[in-house]
């Protein structure tokens, strides 16, 4: 389980509108993800969070940064 | 340590035990279909404090506190507790006033929606319906980029302020406080706002949902939402759970009476059934949260919900002093203007609270 091919992540947003846009983006980028509610245990929000494979991660913090969407923090899940 | 009510089986729980409570509250006094209704609940309290003279519905119900007391304790013992606030207070309060009047319209939030249904009340079909329609048309708004901006962290007390104002009132209700003889506190002497169940036990029953309702994030909205969103069907299990709970205690309380003619606290204008509930589905789905949810969130701390449920206080007062609100013999006078101001009002507030999102 050291691999982090078949781990996942999730970027955190502050409303869900920016979690629709980082969507939009990656979908566009085909990066593989998925729209999902937050995990209960990283937050207690009801908002949403964008789930990608943890490998992936330097590709999507780069889009999101580029593409200037705000985001919380990315945790590993 | 892992949160066994935040899996899959916990939600189902929650929402089973929301119902099993429900139904019995209704039992041992509650109106009937109404063992837990925060829309009714909000406006019973409105009418105790004063704020309209309705008065059939005048009780100061424990239920309520009870959910954001049970909250409140359980989200400082898991360290959840976070005061949180400034994210489009006015835009809230008004949110919540117009949810309040569109329920009043239907005669229930979405917990009660259930319930009506659970007890046979096919009236709540329609109620259901325009629910889900009025979140279907939140959604499409979140998905073009609304939003009432970020909420940021508070100082501890900002938090507590809801929950003591809660507390407050339960003393008030459990002394039996009256400024007179006559009130405030009012309490009803007949119709629905005199039945109920006795109060240790609805504090009690308010706690313990809020407890579940905390760990689990159970929310009525939240379900139609996420399916539409996300297609995940986690929080809409729970509410399938509370229907099925609740239908089956009914059953065997001898409670379910199914038709539509004759329910309890209900009226058969489908139409005004229908539109109250999207315009309270809207305005639930742009607050980010169903009345029940909203009661959870304020005793975490958030007091963007709780401006939400002072909101549907008002609401409640206006909905009644101004004849919007609906009553077994039919829809408010002035019901269906209301039910058309608040879906404008929503409109407007989704078309312009936008961000990018492409």
């Amino acid at each position: 389980m050291n691999s982090a091919t078949n781990m996942y992540s999730v970027v955190l947003f502050h409303s869900t509108n920016y979690a629709i846009w980082a969507s939009n983006i990656l979908k566009r980028n085909s990066v593989e993800h998925k729209m999902i509610p937050v995990p209960r245990h990283l937050s207690s929000d009801c908002g949403y969070c964008v789930r990608f494979l943890s490998k992936d991660r330097d590709i999507v913090y780069d889009l999101l940064m580029n593409n200037g969407v705000l985001f919380d923090k990315i945790e590993e899940i | 340590m892992r949160n066994y009510l935040s899996t899959r089986w916990g939600i189902i729980f929650t929402g089973a035990v929301i119902g099993v409570i429900a139904v019995t509250l209704q039992k041992l006094g509650n109106p009937a279909n109404m063992g837990i209704c925060v829309a009714c609940f909000e406006r019973d309290m409105a009418g105790s404090l004063g704020l309209h003279r309705a008065e059939v519905v005048q009780y100061m119900r424990p239920e309520i506190a009870g959910l954001v007391l049970g909250s409140f304790l359980v989200a400082l013992v898991k360290k959840e507790y976070q005061p949180r606030g400034g994210s489009s207070t006015i835009i809230r309060f008004f949110l919540g006033v117009f949810a309040m009047i569109g329920a009043l319209v239907f005669l229930g939030c979405p917990w009660r929606a259930l319930l009506r249904f659970s007890g046979g009340d096919w009236n709540a079909i329609a109620g259901l319906l325009g629910l889900a329609i009025g979140i279907a048309i939140g959604v499409a708004f979140l998905k073009n980029g609304y939003n009432l901006g970020r909420s940021y962290k508070l100082k501890k007390s900002a938090g507590w302020v809801f929950p003591a104002f809660m507390a407050a009132l339960v003393i008030m209700v459990a002394l039996n406080f009256r400024v007179s003889e006559t009130g405030p506190l009012f309490f009803s002497e007949k119709g629905p706002g005199s039945q109920h169940a006795p109060l240790i036990i609805s504090i009690i029953a308010g706690i313990i949902i809020g407890i579940l309702a905390q760990r689990s994030r159970f929310c009525t909205m939240g379900s139609i939402r996420d399916i539409i969103l996300a297609k995940d069907f986690h929080l809409a299990s729970g509410v399938i759970a509370l229907v099925i709970s609740a239908f089956v205690f009914n059953f065997l309380y001898g409670q379910f009476k199914p038709g539509f003619e004759g329910q309890p606290i209900a009226h058969t204008a489908h139409i005004w059934n229908f539109a109250g509930m999207v315009l309270a589905g809207l305005a639930f789905a742009l607050a980010g949260g169903c009345p029940g949810r909203q009661l959870i969130l304020s005793g975490e701390g958030d007091s963007d919900a709780a401006v939400f449920v002072m909101g549907m206080i008002v609401g409640a007062g206006i909905s009644h002093n101004f004849m919007l609100a609906s009553s077994p013999a039919g829809v408010g006078a002035f019901g269906p203007a209301a039910v058309a101001i608040g879906l404008i009002f929503c409109l407007i507030i989704g078309f312009t609270m936008r961000e990018k999102v492409s």
